[in-house]
């Protein structure tokens, strides 16, 4: 028995200083993006960032498919200021943001796809490349439930 | 006893698969893919990755809009520096607009060439090891043209300075 348990205390011995290595998360679990209908004029855009990992203010987008429906974004709200070596004064956001979008035309019944694009890093030294996040929206008589879209990345050049 | 044995052993087999996927940033992979690369320098000049070869290469995935990355450039300028004479080569690829790159890579004096890595680049820094493709990354190929060694996130200078200097 004491052979056995020995090995375990062992085995976890070597997995544990190993397994401790950088293990970051993909971005889009980094960075979830929800949305869903508050009424049949705003949508609740969310973001959930995981501990340690954060995004920057003006590296956020929000615009709509199809784009007759009149996205208005409101001024975000404002972040954490860091002082960035390159560029200066940056915000950033940590744990969650929410923005409440304005849809102009939008109808009820009808379908939106809600893109996010944003960019952000991890404190243990690495940052992800912008992504673009959709998720589709209906907007019914009633609030809807929150839905998530299918990650989707889009790259500089 | 044998259920304890058992379990043991499945702990042990456990951690050595842990401890073999973790070190696979620890490889002799063939970089041949990645030194068949052509790439565009900041000026639109297209540059094959392939006339560096024979020579020990830092390869390292950056962006103006990744602070880690811009943090560790300044001591791969001072190593390519003192070990270019020895065959060190370092190479950035930015994944980022040619104009801000530049702009980058002049005000900090980078000494090496930078070029532009688009999506085919980032994806091939993907089958590299870069699982979750982000930055920084950098890969260290030996002088026969084989991936000595990955990895994500910034590099210590000691541990830059000692994988190099065993290969040069």
């Amino acid at each position: 028995m004491w052979f056995g348990v020995s090995c375990a205390v062992v085995a976890l011995a070597i997995a544990v200083p190993v397994l401790g290595q950088i293990d970051p998360l993909p971005p889009e679990r980094a960075f979830r993006f929800t949305a869903r209908a508050l009424n049949p004029q705003t949508i609740e855009a969310k973001f959930t960032i995981a501990e340690g990992y954060y995004l920057y203010r003006d590296k956020i987008h929000f615009s709509v498919e199809p784009v007759t429906a009149g996205l208005t974004v409101p001024p975000l709200p404002e972040g954490k200021v860091k002082e960035d070596q390159f560029f200066g004064r940056v915000e950033t956001y940590r744990d969650s943001l929410i923005v409440n979008l304005n849809l102009e035309n939008a109808a009820v019944g009808q379908k939106f796809v809600i893109i996010a694009e944003s960019q952000g890093c991890a404190d243990l030294g690495i940052c992800y490349p912008p992504q673009a996040q959709r998720v589709t929206v209906a907007l019914p008589a009633a609030s809807a439930a929150p839905s998530r879209g299918a990650p989707n990345k889009s790259w500089l050049n | 006893m044998k259920r304890w044995i058992a379990v043991g052993l499945v702990a042990i087999l456990a951690a050595a698969a842990g401890a073999y996927y973790w070190s696979s940033s620890q490889t002799t992979r063939d970089a041949s893919t990645l030194l068949g690369l052509s790439l565009p320098d900041t000026s639109g000049h297209q540059e094959a990755m392939s006339q560096w070869k024979g020579k020990v290469l830092v390869v390292n995935f950056w962006a103006t809009w990744c602070a880690p990355c811009r943090e560790e450039m300044p001591e791969f300028v001072k190593a390519q520096s003192e070990l270019g004479s020895r065959g060190l080569q370092f190479i950035g690829i930015a994944v980022d607009e040619p104009d801000k790159a530049e702009h980058f890579a002049r005000e900090l004096g980078v000494n090496y060439p930078v070029l532009i890595g688009g999506y085919g680049a980032i994806e091939l820094s993907r089958t590299l090891g870069n699982r979750v493709v982000a930055l920084p990354f950098t890969i260290i190929v030996d002088r026969q043209g084989r991936v000595a060694q990955t990895h994500l996130g910034p590099l210590k200078p000691s541990e830059l300075r000692a994988i190099v200097t065993s290969l040069l």
